[in-house]
């Protein structure tokens, strides 16, 4: 059973270098700066997927209010660059350390809560971010901050127009998240965590700290949602509440994980890939017309995929189901 | 119809389609909110970017104004103009992705739009980086203007010059009645727009020596305005000044009514004070309110091209125009103007001819000084006008000039 174990994490170790090289070697046959921008959004939230999997897929504590830890992210290299010189490369680092910290402050009262309290409790925090962001003139308020271009530089990860440096980037972030999530799934700490989300009770009778598992899970996630909300503001250029602490942000980083499978390994970026070439193509090919067929669309397809595949997109990729179930 | 038939009709449709195109297209892109917030506004201005195109391209019957004449751009052999919409959903991020495939994909040369200020920002950001003019026709945030662009333009008058008329229609009327405003009270709401509108308020309001006796920020939206409507009671202003969208401005035009407030004066910086769902909710409560507007539809002596080109919105979209409207029609006539111009669809001969627009103000349908850019890019000849309430509609008060009506003016009695 321990050899299957090795076995199979083996093989997964391989399936996973297989796809992040597929994945660097996209740009050879893609051109198309378009199809390049969809890339690099879609792996940017499958890394943001994975990042939110971590605390909601492994260790079950559903949270709706990661564009906090998104926004703070994307605020804090931004105006570490603008305000004090320092390098977004840097920053990015800064970012997902404070935005790990916010997490484990709000973790602190809100771990307090369980189920649904919890999620609803993420919510209300969130919102209160948004606002606090939205009526702070320090960090530019409603008007948001605007990013110059000072030239190319990989310090500074500015690229005039091109997208093969940030395509690695992100590709970077997402094999970050992807390879800590990996770890997870081996470690003492990740059997902790699912232990956690499965029976609480249970786990606490076998000796696993409950409060210290959902803190490390919460901060660990916050850092890397943090980290690509640093990637994001470098990339877009501007940042403003509405566009990275709103609302409907959490969702669109939750949902990837959701629709792919949650607490898997591969889910969050099978949910991305569907997703979000979904959105962006259906909104750039149909969205002209202003009829709102591209969000039909899209809100049929997870419609679908709810009803036909509740557990997520990864079951239809379904090799390792059949060791795992055990006979009912 | 058999096949045959079908396929014969389908290849003479081919064919007459590539004899129409003698001259290329010039392929411009459009970018708006077409789903999601800020929609409304976005549907609304698709309409009057393919009016202006007809304008542009179609036969008709000489129009007054700049590009009036129709039949494509002459100066390009008549190439017709071709609009390619891109639905922003009012996201920054998505904005600066459909602005990058109009340009790389459908190979636009210029892009217009875009109705939100952070729509604008990245736009102009993808406009910079692959050196492609951007023409803001209804972005008014005044921090656009100000980043050192070289490939932004914007015919719109920003919110700073909409304040600043507001001031100087406070002076004007002020010297004419020997009434004069001593105090205002702002009331905002909290995004951008409202905060933008109210920075500039406050500090033009100091300079012109005005006592600000209630500076009051409510959340966008808000169920219920009573506390405020208070607040703006107690503190009895010469003159409101909200900056508020349209359910924020009904309401809050209610909520004085309840408490028996009746102000002397209020001044709007447009928004949802111009909206049509406005007059309708607000009814008699809002008669008399005031608001700037950069469009004045009443100005059709000054101004003759504004009754053929609203007779061809109206048989388009069944509206008459509106501030956003007729800016978006101004602005895509601008930009053909230019494109004709520099006689040529390659993006720099555009941005050279674009900094040597200067049309004058009776060349179009606004009630604007004229057109020209200054090195911002922004045009420094957009001159906003001043509206009242009366009897259900707007009516232009002020550039005097201008004038439709005596304003109603009750500051001071």
């Amino acid at each position: 059973m321990a050899n299957a174990i090795v076995k199979r994490r083996r093989q997964e170790l391989v399936v996973g270098g297989v796809v992040l090289a597929g994945l660097a070697l996209l740009p050879v046959p893609i051109k198309d700066v378009y199809t390049q921008n969809l890339i690099i959004i879609t792996v940017l939230f499958a890394g943001l997927a994975q990042a939110w999997n971590i605390l909601g897929g492994y260790c079950g504590q559903i949270s709706l209010g990661h564009a906090l830890y998104f926004g703070i992210g994307s605020y804090v290299s931004t105006l570490l660059y603008l305000k004090l010189g320092i390098p977004p490369t840097l920053g990015l680092f800064a970012a997902g350390i404070v935005a790990g910290a916010a997490a484990l402050l709000i973790g602190w009262p809100c771990f307090r809560l369980s189920g649904h309290y919890y999620a609803i409790a993420t919510v209300v925090v969130g919102e209160i971010g948004y606002l606090l962001f939205l009526n702070w003139d320090f960090v530019g308020g409603a008007t948001g901050v605007f990013i110059p271009f000072k030239g190319e530089s990989w310090a500074e990860l500015q690229f005039k127009t091109a997208k093969l440096p940030y395509h690695f980037v992100v590709l970077a972030f997402a094999a970050a998240t992807w390879l800590a999530a990996f770890w997870l799934e081996g470690s003492r700490w990740g059997f902790a965590w699912r232990a956690v989300k499965d029976d609480v009770v249970a786990a606490r009778s076998l000796g696993v700290n409950i409060f210290a598992s959902k803190m490390a899970a919460a901060a660990l996630s916050g850092g890397f949602t943090g980290m690509g909300g640093a990637l994001y503001a470098q990339y877009v250029g501007y940042i403003d509440p509405d566009s990275v602490l709103a609302g409907h942000f959490s969702i669109l980083i939750a949902l990837p994980a959701v629709l792919g499978g949650v607490g898997t390994l591969w889910g969050p970026l099978i949910g991305a890939a569907v997703l979000i070439p979904a959105s962006e193509l259906s909104r750039s090919y149909l969205g002209g017309s202003g009829r709102g067929v591209d969000l039909m669309l899209y809100g049929g397809l997870i419609v679908l995929v709810a009803l036909a595949r509740p557990q997520g997109l990864v079951s239809l990729f379904n090799w390792r189901r059949k060791s795992d179930v055990p006979a009912a | 119809m058999n096949r045959r038939a079908l396929m014969l009709s389908a290849g003479a449709l081919a064919l007459s389609g590539r004899t129409a195109h003698a001259a290329d297209d010039v392929v411009i892109g459009v970018v708006y909110p077409l789903t999601g917030n800020g929609a409304a506004v976005g549907l609304d201005a698709k309409a009057p970017y393919e009016v202006a195109a007809d304008i542009i391209n179609g036969t008709h019957a000489p129009i007054p104004m700049l590009m009036g004449a129709g039949g494509g751009l002459p100066k390009l052999g008549g190439a017709k103009i071709k609009l390619v919409f891109a639905d922003s959903q009012g996201d920054p991020q998505k904005a600066r992705a459909e602005a990058e495939r109009l340009i790389t994909q459908d190979k636009a040369v210029a892009i217009v739009g875009s109705y939100t200020s952070a729509t604008g920002a990245t736009i102009s950001q993808v406009t910079e980086r692959y050196e492609v003019p951007y023409l803001a026709a209804d972005n008014s945030s005044p921090s656009l203007h100000t980043r050192g662009l070289k490939w932004f333009f914007r015919t719109s008058p920003h919110d700073e010059m909409f304040t600043q008329g507001m001031f100087e229609f406070f002076a004007g009327i002020g010297a004419k009645t020997g009434r004069r405003v001593q105090t205002v009270a702002l009331f905002y709401e909290d995004s951008i727009f409202g905060t933008d509108s109210s920075n500039v308020q406050r500090k033009l309001a100091e300079a012109a020596g005005m006592k600000i006796v209630a500076d009051i920020r409510y959340r966008a939206a808000s169920p219920s305005l009573s506390t405020e409507a208070q607040k703006l009671k107690s503190a009895n202003a010469d003159v409101i000044m909200p900056s508020s969208y349209t359910s924020d401005a009904i309401l809050i035009l209610k909520a004085m009514a309840e408490i028996g407030y009746k102000p002397k004066a209020i001044m709007a910086q447009a928004a949802g004070f111009q909206e049509s769902a406005f007059l309708q909710g607000a009814g008699a409560l809002a008669e008399g309110a005031m608001s700037r507007s950069s469009f004045a539809g009443d100005a059709i002596k000054s101004r003759p091209a504004i009754v053929p080109v609203n007779a061809l919105y109206k048989a388009h979209n069944n509206k008459d125009m509106n501030d956003n409207t007729s800016r978006q029609i101004t602005a895509m006539l601008t930009m053909a103007d230019a494109i004709n111009r520099a006689g040529s669809a390659k993006p720099d001969a555009i941005r050279l001819a674009l900094i040597a627009t200067d049309v004058p103000g009776d060349q179009t349908i606004m009630p604007w000084k004229g057109i020209k850019f200054d090195a911002t890019g922004q045009n420094t000849l957009g001159t906003p006008v001043m509206q009242q309430i009366s009897g259900g509609v707007y009516k232009t008060i002020w550039p005097f000039e201008l004038a439709v009506m005596e304003p109603g003016w009750n500051v001071g009695q």
